[in-house]
């Protein structure tokens, strides 16, 4: 099988240039070709910039070698797979693709980002050896972040050339791979594209406004934020009609996608004018800054010209079968709109997919709906929602038809299983290694367990520590279980790891509790709770058992805190760590600031003495900072250097609890900490430096109130130079500067703020 | 009969010594002139007018009742007199806008005008008090021609106003509104309906009389969100301002009641009647949510007043009535029998009722000037801040000032035994007249919903800090003081229980609303009984270094602890009963099976 240590992009389009950066996140050498003579040089400059970032890191950028395809095609000799990103034209591809026969290693696989070609078409004309090597690999825009990656293979494709594709995208790119059937717009486009369509018609023909349509049809798939027209807005209006026109080309007359092809006047319109979504001078929504204000604006779709946004009132159910089931406007709108959108991906197996969990999974990763159609459908029934296709008149898929009564996903024997096109329920397939706190659920009862966090078996003697709070927001019922689990692990377990599904590891500590306990004035009460947190932190580290951290999504304050009490952390790349609580108005007492010393102290690559360390940690911690990736988070060391980083987000937990066996051995809990702290001196010095920040309009008044709470802690106070301070000592300061700022009424504004609009406020 | 005196004396302690008030009115726009003399002189004014003209017809005004006779509704004898007196002294716009003729006063002092009114005639009061509420929304929501237009009248006290919201089949739950206006095209609506309850709706004291009127248009929404609010007056008014032509507004009826007999409370029939949009369509309770907070302060005042007539009513009855001996030992040997005041039992009464009535004026006076700070105050945060606590305050003083002074009035007839009970002394009016401040502007229970379910949590309870933060500050730097820490030791104890019931019911609450709902009513108690004991101590603080100082003459000062001891020894106990009552749940009620009852 062919190994992957290299690997070539061709093309660097903001598809080429992000799949060549993914690559080289995940520490893998890249090629990057542009027609342009310094195109990719370009692309890859301005992908330093981009926000959200391509890279994780600025050392990854440097694995990404620039070249053009006239003078650099002898770079591409050596790489193992070779993606091509270049314009949808066949002859161009075609052209491409004989040129690659001359230098490319054999064995090398080749594969076409293509959305709208068909796979028979790019082979054709090559030779034998060519087609074998070759497949479709359909990335999402953009590449880093979309975990969707749709593979086609032709007849004669080899299957380890597959198989070596596969592999390293699931672990080193951190996709989840949908085999597709090289049908047009494969899955995920060919029915998103369908409900899109759908959505937009109707709207014009049952008259809705978008913010109507919206609130609608992006509830029931879990996006209620942005809904079609949003979507349509950051994908680009122009682009539309463009995939659509490629995809009716190739379809039957009979596709029911034919049925939603419509010349729309006002969409014409705004892209010709120039409106064509965020990346033009809007979309169907805007921002108008017209006269130095902002407001937000939506296009009416019956006037065709913009208007302040009005939040759609609709009082919809939340059970999708009642929202489809209501005799009015919405009712009507919903069902016309996701009934045959959800008789459409019925269609879609076998047609292009092999069964209903690649649609499901390429709709989910790849349109962030929350549930995958047939998911939806088991929501409404299979036979509900034929019957009613056909007394609206509507064709029946073969698929929902003999499906009947039977639900597509059932859980057989405490494990999932999915109904095949053979009427047959098939265990639902996990790629090897992946292991899912979700499936372990379903086949086992929790040790521990209250309101906020349970506590898993997770095989092999090792147990998993779950938040289940809202946001996993860290609360006291988090701290009283783990308290708890510390005990329990202690006896019955060999390790333990931190993990839990939801879209981020912790948002921190439960502000709204926080905040509604000192709106009380309950002092004692929030003093009691920072103790609980550190006492309970504590234990953690110096448990008898080794302890893994393995987060994924945010993972801030007193989240981002008991990961620097972890023996380890095993990170999905895509982890934002930060210690966020100078921003609103507090410093982080759940000994954060005493394990930052630490590390910075132990660097060992600062200049001598304490304050090298200190003003790091005051750097850090006084801004807010947070890590946009896992390995910045090792730059800033919220990570250590020996902690690991996971790309694929379904091996997280199977990684980390391999890290956490391996430490079983031998273990011991780490010695107690000692820091030597500058004191007063070093106090001033920081303070001195939030000063000058202030001044040159960078800090605002309250930035220095808590600058100078950090500094104190950060300094140990009144510590003097000849005596180290310990654990406990550090600790009582990170309190005794958070009840000082706990009780400041402008630290109360921030908080009120961030948990009412989401903002920080800067005051 | 009991003469009422003005207190002027302890009105004075709380607006000046207490709270400061001159000083923070003056330096707010458009009260620079409320020095001390001017406040005093209405003070002195308006006790005069209440003791010499309102409180002598409170009675006969009681045994007479409203007349309705051939569809007009007639106010007993005396009151057109008086009514003219009171408008002739310039009383009906006393907190009227100069602009449209009124004298600008703040709130906080109208509402110790306010007080005085209630105490003197409740019944009474009502007229200009329902006027004035008008006159706020017109002032608030109206276009300025109709600004132009009625204020003036209304601040004259020419003409006078009514709120017209409750219908025969709705009064807490207003979205079940049916009246209709009708969009005319030419700016006004015809407005269509049966309006029940309406205070002032009909009467001979003004020759005209301006109805707000909660309506639906045709295209309303259905419920709370599709109510619009509409001026219609009983006459039309002419292109000159003058009274004109009926309007479709006629009196079915008047109602027959418990208390407050001497204020017309009137069917309403609107036939087509012109009126006016005040506000935005379909905003109309937004529009009458932005005077709710003036208008239940008003009526916690109305609770204050009666506990306060009561209360002058029933010491001077202890003083003069012989009745026992003293159980220490004979007190009046020359006479036949001791006074009723020396029994502990009637003391308790007695101190109940006084400590109620000053910790009421107290903590009203509070809100009030909270009220004025809100509405005045240049500084953003300083009207921030006031908003929140009056927000948080209002339903808490609206229940508790008329709770507390329905039973000042009923000690009142206990006190006075038999003799209360018949109707020579007037003491049971005033329990019949009280009544009504626990029912109308949102029953007391409304209230308590109001503070569990809206003002606790809005925003994780910022509303909440602004009576928190000051109490917790007073205990921490108080509680180990030497004089005072004597004082300060129930409040801290009490205050403990506020703060674990509250956190208890925002926990429970938040999954379960039927278990905040539960104890609302024992919450706002709690919470309203420490904010009295905080006035208290408060008090206790200032009273402390005069007695001390020996700057006492009157022992006025001396008074203030005593009965600051006796609320915090006596009555603020009660807050650890509710506090159980509180923590145990609604489970006992929630699980009763409804067939059972």
């Amino acid at each position: 099988m062919t190994a992957i240590n290299k690997v070539a992009v061709i093309g660097a389009g903001v598809m080429g240039a992000g799949i060549a950066a993914q690559v080289a996140n995940a520490g893998i050498p890249v090629v990057l070709l542009d027609v342009v003579p310094d195109g990719a040089a370009r692309a890859v400059e301005k992908m330093l910039k981009a926000e959200p970032a391509a890279f994780m890191s600025r050392a990854a950028a440097r694995l990404v070698t620039t070249g053009n395809t006239a003078a650099d095609f002898e770079l591409l000799a050596d790489c193992d797979w070779i993606i091509e990103a270049v314009i949808e034209r066949l002859d161009v591809k075609l052209e491409l693709y004989a040129r690659l026969e001359a230098v490319r290693k054999p064995g090398s696989v080749v594969s076409s980002n293509t959305s709208t070609i068909p796979l028979a078409k790019l082979t054709e004309g090559l030779p034998a050896s060519f087609a074998a090597d070759f497949c479709i690999t359909h990335f999402f825009n953009p590449p880093r972040y979309m975990r969707l990656l749709e593979v086609v293979k032709g007849p004669t494709t080899r299957a380890s050339a597959i198989e070596a594709v596969a592999r390293f995208s699931d672990s080193c790119l951190g996709k989840s791979i949908v085999p597709c059937k090289d049908r047009p717009g494969f899955i995920a486009n060919r029915l998103g594209v369908f409900w899109i369509q759908c959505a937009v018609v109707e709207a014009f023909d049952q008259g809705l406004e978008v913010e109507e349509a919206d609130a609608i049809v992006g509830r029931p798939m879990g996006i209620p934020k942005t809904g079609v027209f949003g979507l349509i807005d950051l994908v680009g209006l122009d682009l539309m009609p463009h995939v659509m026109g490629s995809m009716v080309g190739l379809l039957p007359d009979s596709d029911p996608l034919q049925s939603c092809r419509r010349e729309l006047p006002l969409i014409s319109k705004m892209i010709a004018d120039g409106y064509t979504g965020r990346k033009g001078k809007g979309g169907f929504y805007r921002l108008n800054r017209a006269g130095g204000g902002k407001v937000k604006e939506a296009m009416s779709l019956k006037t065709g010209d913009y208007r302040p946004e009005v939040k759609a009132e609709l009082d919809l159910p939340k059970d999708l079968k009642a929202l489809l089931s209501r005799d009015d406007r919405a009712g009507r709108y919903a069902w016309t709109v996701l009934a045959r959108t959800l008789a459409y991906a019925a269609a879609l197996v076998p047609e292009a997919a092999d069964d209903i969990t690649a649609v499901d999974e390429a709709m989910r990763l790849g349109y962030n709906w929350k549930w995958g159609p047939f998911e939806l459908i088991d929501k409404l029934g299979a036979d509900w929602l034929a019957e009613r296709l056909a007394a609206d008149g509507l064709a029946v898929p073969d698929l929902l038809a003999r499906a009947g009564k039977q639900s597509f996903y059932r859980i057989i024997d405490e494990r999932p299983h999915y109904l095949g096109t053979d009427m047959a329920y098939h265990p639902v397939r996990r790629p090897d290694g992946v292991l899912l706190l979700s499936d372990i659920k379903l086949r086992s009862q929790p040790i521990l367990k209250n309101g906020s966090a349970a506590l898993w078996d997770i095989g092999d003697g090792v147990a998993c520590f779950e938040f289940t709070s809202k946001m996993n927001a860290v609360d006291p019922d988090i701290l009283g279980l783990l308290g708890k689990s510390l005990k329990t692990v202690a006896k019955q377990f060999k390790a333990l790891v931190i993990y839990n599904e939801g879209s981020n590891f912790s948002a921190g500590a439960n502000l709204g509790l926080a905040l509604f306990a000192a709106n009380i004035a309950a002092w004692t009460e929030i003093e009691q709770m920072v103790a609980l947190g550190q006492e309970t932190y504590k234990a953690l580290k110096y448990a008898p058992f080794p302890v893994v951290g393995a987060p994924s999504g945010l993972a801030l304050g007193g989240g981002c805190e008991i990961l620097l009490h972890c023996d380890a952390v095993q990170a999905h790349a895509e982890t934002y760590v930060g210690l966020v609580e100078c921003g609103v108005g507090l410093v982080p007492a759940w000994g954060g600031c005493k394990e930052m010393l630490q590390r910075w102290s132990n660097l060992g690559r600062l200049p001598k003495g304490p304050m090298p360390a200190v003003a790091k940690v005051f750097e850090t911690i006084s801004t807010a900072t947070v890590a946009k990736s896992a390995a910045e988070a090792k730059e800033l060391l919220f990570l250590r250097p020996s902690d690991a980083v996971t790309m694929n987000r379904s091996r997280l937990l199977a990684d980390a609890k391999a890290k956490a066996l391996a430490l079983v051995a031998d273990y011991a809990p780490p010695t107690p900490l000692e820091l030597t702290l500058p004191g007063p001196a070093g106090g001033v010095g920081l303070t001195m430096a939030a000063e000058g920040f202030h001044r040159r309009g960078l800090a605002t008044k309250h930035d220095l109130v808590v600058s100078a709470a950090l500094a104190q802690v950060l300094s140990g106070d009144d510590a003097d130079l000849t005596k180290s301070l310990d654990e406990d000592a550090l600790l009582s300061l990170e309190r005794k500067a958070f009840m000082k700022l706990a009780r400041h009424p402008a630290t109360l504004a921030r908080i009120e703020s961030i948990l009412e609009t989401g903002k920080p406020l800067r005051n | 009969m009991p003469s009422y005196k003005a207190p002027l004396r302890d009105m004075r302690f709380v607006f000046y010594e207490l709270f400061k008030g001159d000083d923070l009115l003056v330096k707010l726009p458009g009260y620079e002139e409320m020095t001390p003399d001017l406040i005093d002189a209405i003070l002195e004014e308006a006790g005069k007018v209440c003791e010499e003209v309102l409180a002598p017809l409170n009675r006969p005004g009681d045994e007479e009742g409203c007349r309705f006779e051939n569809g007009a509704v007639y106010t007993p004898s005396g009151f057109k007199e008086a009514y003219n007196l009171f408008r002739d002294g310039g009383w009906t716009g006393i907190a009227c806008d100069p602009a449209y003729g009124g004298q600008g006063l703040p709130k906080a002092v109208n509402s110790l005008v306010e007080e005085m009114i209630c105490s003197a005639n409740l019944s009474f009061g009502m007229y200009p008090g329902l006027s004035h509420g008008a006159y706020l929304a017109i002032e608030a929501h109206g276009a300025s021609e109709l600004k132009e237009r009625y204020l003036p009248k209304l601040a004259e006290g020419l003409w006078s106003g009514t709120m017209c919201l409750t219908e025969p089949h709705c009064g807490t739950d207003l979205g079940l509104v049916r009246s209709k206006a009708v969009p005319q095209g030419d700016g006004s609506y015809k407005i269509t309906g049966t309006k029940i309850f309406i205070s002032a709706g009909d009467h001979d004291l003004t020759d005209n009389i301006i109805h707000l009127v909660l309506a639906r248009l045709p295209d309303a929404p259905k419920g709370i969100k599709g109510i619009s609010l509409f001026l219609v007056p009983k006459f039309k008014v002419t292109e000159a301002g003058q009274v004109g032509a009926a309007n479709g507004v006629s009196c079915g009826s008047i109602e027959h009641k418990m208390g407050i007999k001497a204020s017309s409370t009137c069917v309403i029939n609107f036939d087509e009647a012109e009126g006016y949009l005040l506000g935005q369509a379909h905003r109309g309770m937004r529009a009458m949510f932005t005077m709710m907070n003036g208008a239940r302060l008003g009526v916690a005042i109305q609770g204050l007043g009666i506990a306060e007539a009561s209360y002058q009513g029933a010491v001077g009855y202890a003083r003069d009535r012989l009745q026992g001996r003293s159980l220490a030992g004979v007190k009046c040997p020359d006479k036949p029998a001791d006074p009723l005041i020396v029994h502990p039992d009637v003391r308790r009464m007695l101190l109940t009722m006084r400590s109620t009535v000053e910790g009421c004026r107290a903590l009203g006076a509070w809100v009030g000037l909270q009220l004025d700070l809100q509405h005045r105050s240049p500084d953003p945060q300083i009207r921030q801040d006031a908003e929140d606590l009056v927000a948080l305050l209002t339903p808490v003083i609206k229940a508790l000032f008329t709770d507390l002074g329905f039973d000042a009035a009923n000690l009142g007839v206990q006190i006075f035994g038999g003799h209360g009970f018949i109707r020579e002394h007037g003491m049971e009016q005033l329990v019949r007249d009280a009544r009504i401040t626990q029912i109308y502007e949102g029953t007391n229970g409304i209230q308590a919903l109001d503070l569990v379910g809206r003002k606790m949590g809005a925003h994780a309870g910022r509303s909440l800090r602004q009576f928190f933060h000051p109490v917790a500050n007073l205990i921490e730097s108080k509680l180990d003081d030497a004089a005072l820490g004597a004082y300060v030791q129930p409040l801290a104890k009490a205050f403990v229980r506020l703060q674990q019931a509250t956190a208890q019911i925002a926990r429970v609450g938040m999954a379960k609303p039927e278990e905040a709902a539960a104890a609302a009513s024992d919450y706002l108690r709690l919470m309203g009984l420490v904010a009295l004991a905080y006035m208290w101590v408060r008090m206790a603080e200032l009273a402390l270094p005069k007695v001390a100082e020996k700057q006492d003459s009157e022992g006025f000062y001396q008074a203030k602890l005593n009965t600051a001891r006796f609320f915090l020894d006596r009555v603020l106990p009660q807050t650890a009963g509710l506090f159980q009552a509180i923590m145990a749940g609604g489970g006992s009620m929630m699980a009763f099976d409804e067939a059972a009852f």
